[in-house]
């Protein structure tokens, strides 16, 4: 027999007396930890070491450590002449220039690339990207993020922020997907479906999808433009926040509040920080590495055939006068629909042969992160969202990308740097 | 804890936490000015500048944190800051470590550091969160203590 709602909480007070204990709960050295870093004034300082901590971290392990330390050693002075002295054909040759190196003009003579990012083949380039530069970073994010995973920091940063994300019409909880997505874009995607309505969610996928640069991107971009670091998050945070405040006025649907479970701090487990570093990576591997390999076929045959020279004089003039970057940015924005990180070092490729200057070295980079996303991403958002919902996300990626990066160049100009 | 353990506590986190405020007031005015060395003491930030200016905060925020614990220190919630305060300096001053670590061992000319060069890797001059490490680990007695006082 079915028991009335009265009965039923007479049912759940006759429990708990039976199963509760009640009395005053002193609170022990770790509670109080755990409040301090909820608490605003005392959990953002926190935050802004536990983030240093990630980022020095990541520097030394992938930058110092194994890029710097061995990975550009090992391909630009062993690996890149080795394939330069065997492989047939020789610079000129097409099938040489697609796989091993394209060479670039100086003073009117085709002459040999020096490093891996120059050569741009696909057994130079294309293996140096994932392998030598990418594969670092993205192993130092996920072992970082894991770690603060395990301990129990994550959810907290999540109501630390939770005041500041509901601004922009979403929860504390949104910092999860976005800290996700620093590392890759795809499970940052999939993690936005805990969040309650499908105006948090659209808001959600096209400000990750926008603004958040993946850890493969980070990482070569912190080993060529290092410097401008702290100005390209600093544009990109601005652009994450500003911008979502404008959507969450446009777009109707409401931004409810969701219960989050906090749990208490704790020792990381080892065996599951190496089991969910191994997984991540893994995945990250099987969709990077194709994807990079494809795109310097791609546009090593759009060099070949001339379409890349076709493309970069009708986008040059749109790309100079309302970006303010040159022509030559047009195939790293081609590349960049694969895979951002070999786009950026495409760039590094330009940099080097000194076609850029400083301030369009990084609007080039900011509008790559901004721009559109790499594939992947494009079909974990149809994935993820309904016809309309993704046809607006694109509707606003381009008008952000028109409106920020003219922004970009507007500030540049009056500064004098542009 | 005792009261004279308090009292210890009291004097000696407030003094640490007096060095903090002006070790990351000195870091905060050197990374407007591109930073400094002085004697075995780094602050030029030469190896990532942008890293300077943020760690002057946490120092800041280090030395606010051990300061604002000291009035009645034995109450957990007080001797949680200097605990928090304390931790802060090791992840801070635990990367300048990992830093040195990571840069010891990859060779200029080789693929590996020669054993003079490795060494060479840890010499002074140290920045100011290093030379607050050994002090911050005091803290551990404390945490023991209140450990002790749970059970």
């Amino acid at each position: 027999m079915p028991l009335s709602v009265d009965e039923r909480w007479d049912l759940i007070d006759k429990i708990s007396k039976q199963t509760v204990t009640f009395g005053a709960y002193k609170h022990t050295l770790k509670d109080a930890i755990a409040e301090l870093t909820v608490k605003p004034l005392t959990g953002i300082p926190v935050a802004i070491a536990v983030i240093y901590g990630f980022w020095s971290f990541f520097c030394d392990f992938a930058g110092t450590l194994f890029t710097d330390g061995f990975m550009v050693r090992l391909f630009d002075e062993h690996w890149l002449p080795w394939l330069q002295s065997v492989f047939p054909g020789g610079l000129g040759n097409p099938l040489y220039a697609l796989m091993v190196d394209a060479g670039h003009i100086e003073n009117g003579v085709l002459v040999a690339s020096d490093t891996c990012f120059e050569s741009f083949g696909v057994l130079t380039s294309g293996l140096f990207v994932p392998f030598g530069v990418v594969l670092w970073a993205v192993v130092a994010f996920y072992l970082m993020f894991a770690i603060l995973e395990d301990v129990g920091y994550l959810p907290r940063l999540a109501v630390l922020v939770d005041t500041v994300l509901h601004k922009i019409g979403l929860h504390g909880y949104a910092i999860v997907p976005t800290f996700l997505s620093l590392g890759c874009n795809v499970p940052g995607v999939t993690a936005v479906r805990p969040l309650e309505t499908r105006k948090q969610r659209f808001l959600m996928i096209t400000l990750l999808a926008v603004f958040i640069p993946c850890g493969a991107q980070i990482g070569i971009m912190q080993d060529l433009v290092p410097e401008l670091m702290g100005w390209i998050f600093l544009t990109l945070a601005i652009g994450y926040l500003g911008f979502g405040f404008i959507l969450n006025k446009i777009v109707p649907g409401k931004s409810p509040e969701i219960i989050m479970d906090v749990p208490p701090y704790q020792m990381p487990m080892w065996r599951n920080i190496a089991s969910k570093l191994w997984i991540r990576t893994s995945r990250f591997l099987l969709v990077a590495v194709p994807f990079v390999l494809l795109g310097c076929l791609i546009v090593g045959l759009m060099y070949l055939t001339g379409a890349m020279d076709w493309l970069a004089a009708v986008f040059g003039p749109l790309l100079m006068g309302w970006f303010g970057v040159p022509e030559e940015t047009v195939a790293p924005l081609i590349a960049g629909f694969l895979r951002k990180d070999l786009a950026v070092g495409m760039i590094g490729g330009l940099m080097e042969q000194g076609i850029m200057t400083t301030f369009q070295v990084f609007t080039s980079v900011v509008l790559l992160c901004i721009y559109f996303p790499c594939l992947a991403t494009f079909v974990m958002m149809l994935k993820e969202e309904n016809w309309k919902e993704f046809l607006g996300s694109i509707a606003s990626l381009v008008a952000m990308v028109f409106v920020y990066g003219g922004l970009i160049h507007l500030v540049g100009i009056m500064l004098g740097v542009a | 804890m005792n009261e004279g353990e308090e009292k210890f506590g009291q004097i000696y986190f407030a003094v640490l936490g007096a060095v903090a405020l002006a070790f990351g007031a000195a870091e905060l005015i050197a990374s407007a000015g591109g930073g400094f060395t002085w004697g075995i003491l780094d602050s030029s930030g030469a190896a990532n500048p942008l890293f300077l200016s943020w760690r002057a905060i946490i120092l800041l925020s280090v030395g606010f944190f051990y300061l604002s614990s000291v009035k009645d220190f034995a109450e957990v919630h007080q001797l949680a800051k200097s605990v928090m305060a304390s931790i802060m300096i090791w992840i801070v001053a635990g990367m300048a470590i990992w830093s040195r670590i990571a840069g010891s061992i990859p060779g200029e000319e080789t693929w590996f550091n020669s054993l003079d060069g490795f060494l060479a890797s840890y010499a002074p001059p140290y920045c100011p969160e290093m030379f607050l490490l050994p002090f911050s680990l005091v803290i551990m007695y404390y945490i023991f203590k209140e450990g002790e006082t749970e059970k």
